[in-house]
């Protein structure tokens, strides 16, 4: 088949699933999704990978899926990543200007910004560019404008050097370039905030992983902070299984059938009858306000971490745009009633949305982050003729492929 | 979808679609059909398709869970549906929707409480549309949103107008099929203008509206009774969801019907040289197809293989064909076919691949041997599962000294009967 522009590929290496969407710019902006691969995750733990090999097997099936279900042949991908181990930055970068501002000055500005202190281990992932400020007021397009000192906003990602090495070398050792690399969160951001909410009134999106929790926060200055809680609905499950004996499979079943992020009084007296598969086993009941009870403490838990960092940092009051719940967990029932219980905010579930041709299969929060990914892959390759740093570039030099 | 033509139509008539299916004889578990069939809600909305339902109940012997809806209160006390719901009070006062899907789209927002009411409960909704007038139109694209919302797998069969209908009708029921495509996990669309080709061509006005509205019912009952009857080869929901996983939300339906000796041969030659399927071509894309058969008691096995073989041979390698069966007692001599797949699939797989059929060898038939559909097997073998204890092989997540990995009633001390 022939297609005027390339499709991009965004591979999505989550705890639960690994994602590989396949889309095609417009060539006049937008994008259209081609085809999407799935593969259920094995060797992925808390958004880390655990068992190389596993990973590598999992990454090819979602990739072949893709390339059959587009009708295209993938030799490059820009990755999704998440793990306890990344963390979101804010730096304010500034020079001196003389006369109009230039692209030179704006270039200056953003390696100004750029320029933060990591941990020793640590290595960027990306840098997420906000508004500039001239001569300390908030500014869209500072080019031409006349002024003494500019700063620019930026959200520096960065993560562990060695896990971030290991996923790109599971996804390298199956002949696949990598075209960049993302944080989940952003890219789950990216399809579900409205430019609205990310440049004027402000917002927190929360990616409600099966083995991470990421966030990110937006503010009339651009990203602002951004973070992951090594803490997912694994925990969830293993919450349920540990509270109730039950093998993690059936505790899986019963959260996604059962599960509640609210405790009801009626489920007082309302009982669930559960059956272990294999022979010997008997069944047993639990009570369906015990199960709600295990799930909101912890989930309750989990987003008070968050409004905790948050509040902390001073971002909680500028958020007027609210806060947008993604990934698998924001499918659980009552999260927006509990997320708004916890943050005092209006709170909404993300669903993808700026991509052509998603079926209603697609257009739901666990899908964010893989279809945002294609979002931002689109945006940085754009971007990419006159940049050309980040992290992909020195792993590719680390790894000497 | 005609709302001219309540009468049936006189003139000769091309392959019928079928007459009421009877219940089928359900001796083995008479307490299970109706709780399936409690789970089905059948909606029509607008004028026409209202009065389609309506006609249909009529002469079906045991009648799913049916509603009716419109702006128009007289129409719908006319329409012979025993449930009926009147929307849209303020906005049309009772009254037609005068042609306007905005008209339709108000109503159904103003009183969108009523019809969440009314779907709650159920978990597949067969809405049934005439697309290009104004009431259903509008009213389709939020029944089935609201549906969708309260969690419900929704189907709709929709019909577009015919040619001479006007630019007009049909540019608003390409409008409400985009809408519609939206809200609903598949979309069935019976374009009628396709339909003409069965029709002879002196056939009445009257005649071709009947058709088309027979053409429809044909497919909601034949998917209703697929699911909901206690038949020899049931489907469930799930085969139906397999249909719309990798669809874009549009199925193609396509229906036959004959009788007599050879009567699956000549059922299978109409279906794949005929206008409904565009010659067959739909099939050789599909990547899943769901075939439903209604015979008679006399229904043999060596037909059933017929159908079968004849419809796996025209898909594509790789396609996946879902069958179900069901045995009507009075359809002695009778068979109807009924095809729902996607006109839009992936692109073709690689050489080499397997057919995968849910079906793999042909059983003696009866009702006491019902058999399970076999599980599609997946593309490639599981993954060896993962380590029972899920975070041992990752470093704790710490925080203020705690380890969340231990589950937060336990750090609370909050008590867990279990």
């Amino acid at each position: 088949m022939r297609r005027r522009t390339e499709p991009i590929v965004s591979l999505e290496l989550g705890t639960s699933h690994v994602r590989a969407f396949v889309g095609e710019p417009g060539e006049h902006g937008g994008m259209t999704l081609l085809g999407m691969g799935e593969c259920e995750s094995v060797g992925i733990r808390k958004g880390e990978l655990v068992h190389f090999e596993s990973v590598a097997k999992c990454v090819q099936r979602a990739v072949e899926q893709a390339e059959e279900r587009a009708d295209v042949t993938i030799a490059e991908v820009h990755l999704a990543l998440s793990g306890a181990h990344i963390q979101g930055q804010h730096n304010l970068g500034s020079v001196s200007v003389e006369g109009a501002i230039d692209e030179d000055d704006l270039e200056r500005a953003r390696a100004a910004a750029r320029d933060v202190a990591l941990p020793q281990d640590h290595e960027v992932l990306h840098s997420v560019m906000g508004r500039c400020l001239v001569d300390g007021a908030l500014c869209t397009s500072p080019l031409n404008m006349v002024g003494r000192s500019l700063s620019q906003n930026v959200l520096v990602l960065h993560g562990n050097r060695a896990r971030m090495i290991n996923m790109a070398k599971a996804v390298k050792s199956l002949n696949l370039e990598i075209r960049g690399m993302a944080f989940g969160g952003l890219c789950a951001a990216m399809a579900t905030l409205t430019p609205e909410q990310r440049y004027e009134d402000g917002a927190l999106l929360i990616d409600l992983g099966a083995g991470t929790t990421d966030y990110i926060v937006w503010t009339a200055e651009g990203a602002s902070a951004a973070g992951v809680i090594g803490v997912g609905g694994d925990h969830v499950t293993n919450d349920i299984s540990h509270a109730f004996h039950l093998a993690t499979p059936l505790a899986e079943r019963i959260k996604l059938e059962h599960g509640d992020a609210l405790l009801h009084p009626i489920f007082r007296t309302r009982r669930l009858t559960v059956q272990e598969d294999g022979l010997g086993k008997t069944a047993r009941s639990i009570r369906l306000y015990d199960l709600h009870n295990v799930i909101s403490l912890r989930m309750e838990e989990t987003l008070g971490l968050i409004r905790a960092r948050l509040d902390r940092q001073k971002l909680l009051t500028q958020l007027k745009g609210g806060v947008v719940l993604t990934g698998g967990g924001a499918r659980m029932a009552n999260i927006l009633q509990l997320a708004e219980n916890v943050f005092g905010l209006p709170c909404a579930i993300g669903e993808p949305r700026g991509i052509d041709g998603l079926s209603k299969q697609l257009a739901r929060p666990e899908y964010a982050t893989g279809l945002g990914a294609l979002l931002y892959a689109e945006k940085t390759e754009r971007e990419q003729a006159s940049r050309s740093r980040g992290l992909w570039h020195k792993l590719v030099r680390l790894i000497g492929w | 979808m005609n709302p001219q033509s309540p009468q049936p139509p006189q003139s000769p008539q091309p392959p019928l679609p079928p007459e009421p299916p009877a219940a089928p004889p359900a001796p083995e578990a008479p307490a299970a059909a109706p709780s399936v069939r409690s789970q089905i809600l059948v909606a029509a909305v607008g004028g026409g398709a209202c009065s389609t339902l309506g006609r249909a109940l009529a002469d079906w012997p045991s009648p799913p869970e049916a509603a009716a809806i419109n702006t128009d209160a007289r129409a719908l006390a006319q329409c012979g549906v025993p449930r009926t719901l009147v929307i849209g009070q303020k906005v049309a006062k009772g009254l037609g929707a005068g042609g306007d899907a905005d008209i339709g789209r108000m109503a159904a927002n103003e009183d969108a409480d009523s019809l969440r009411a009314l779907v709650s409960g159920h978990q597949l909704l067969l809405l049934l549309v005439g697309l290009g007038g104004g009431a259903g139109t509008g009213i389709a694209p939020v029944l089935a949103r609201i549906a969708s919302e309260e969690g419900l797998l929704v189907f709709a069969f929709a019909t577009l107008p015919f040619a001479f209908e006007g630019d007009n009708r049909a540019a608003q029921a390409k409008e409400g099929l985009e809408a519609l495509k939206a809200a609903c996990d598949a979309v069935i669309v019976l374009p009628n203008q396709h339909l003409a080709g069965l029709l002879p061509p002196d056939a009445s006005l009257p005649a071709s509206f009947a058709f088309a509205d027979r053409m429809m019912l044909a497919g909601v009952r034949g998917l209703w009774t697929l699911l909901a009857e206690n038949n020899m080869m049931n489907l469930d929901f799930s085969d139906v969801q397999t249909l719309v996983e990798y669809n874009d939300n549009l199925c193609v339906f396509g229906y036959s019907e004959t009788n007599g000796p050879g009567k699956a041969d000549k059922a299978l030659d109409a279906l794949l040289h005929g206008p409904m399927l565009d010659s067959g071509k739909v099939l050789a894309n599909a990547g899943a197809v769901l075939l439903n058969v209604i015979g008679g008691p006399d229904l043999a096995v060596a037909e059933l293989n017929t159908v079968r073989r004849g419809i796996a041979d025209v898909m594509r390698p790789g396609g996946n064909l879902t069958v179900g069966a069901a045995i009507l007692p009075d359809w002695h001599g009778r068979l109807a076919l009924t095809v729902l797949t996607a006109e839009r699939w992936m692109p073709l797989p690689a050489e080499g691949e397997n057919l995968t059929l849910s079906l793999q060898s042909p059983e003696p038939a009866t009702p006491s041997s019902r058999r399970k559909r076999s599980k599609k097997a997946p593309a490639t073998p599981p993954l060896p599962s993962p380590a029972p204890s899920p975070f041992k092989d990752t470093d704790p997540t710490l925080h203020d000294g705690e380890d969340l990995d231990i589950p937060t009633y336990l750090r609370q001390g909050k008590r867990i009967s279990g």
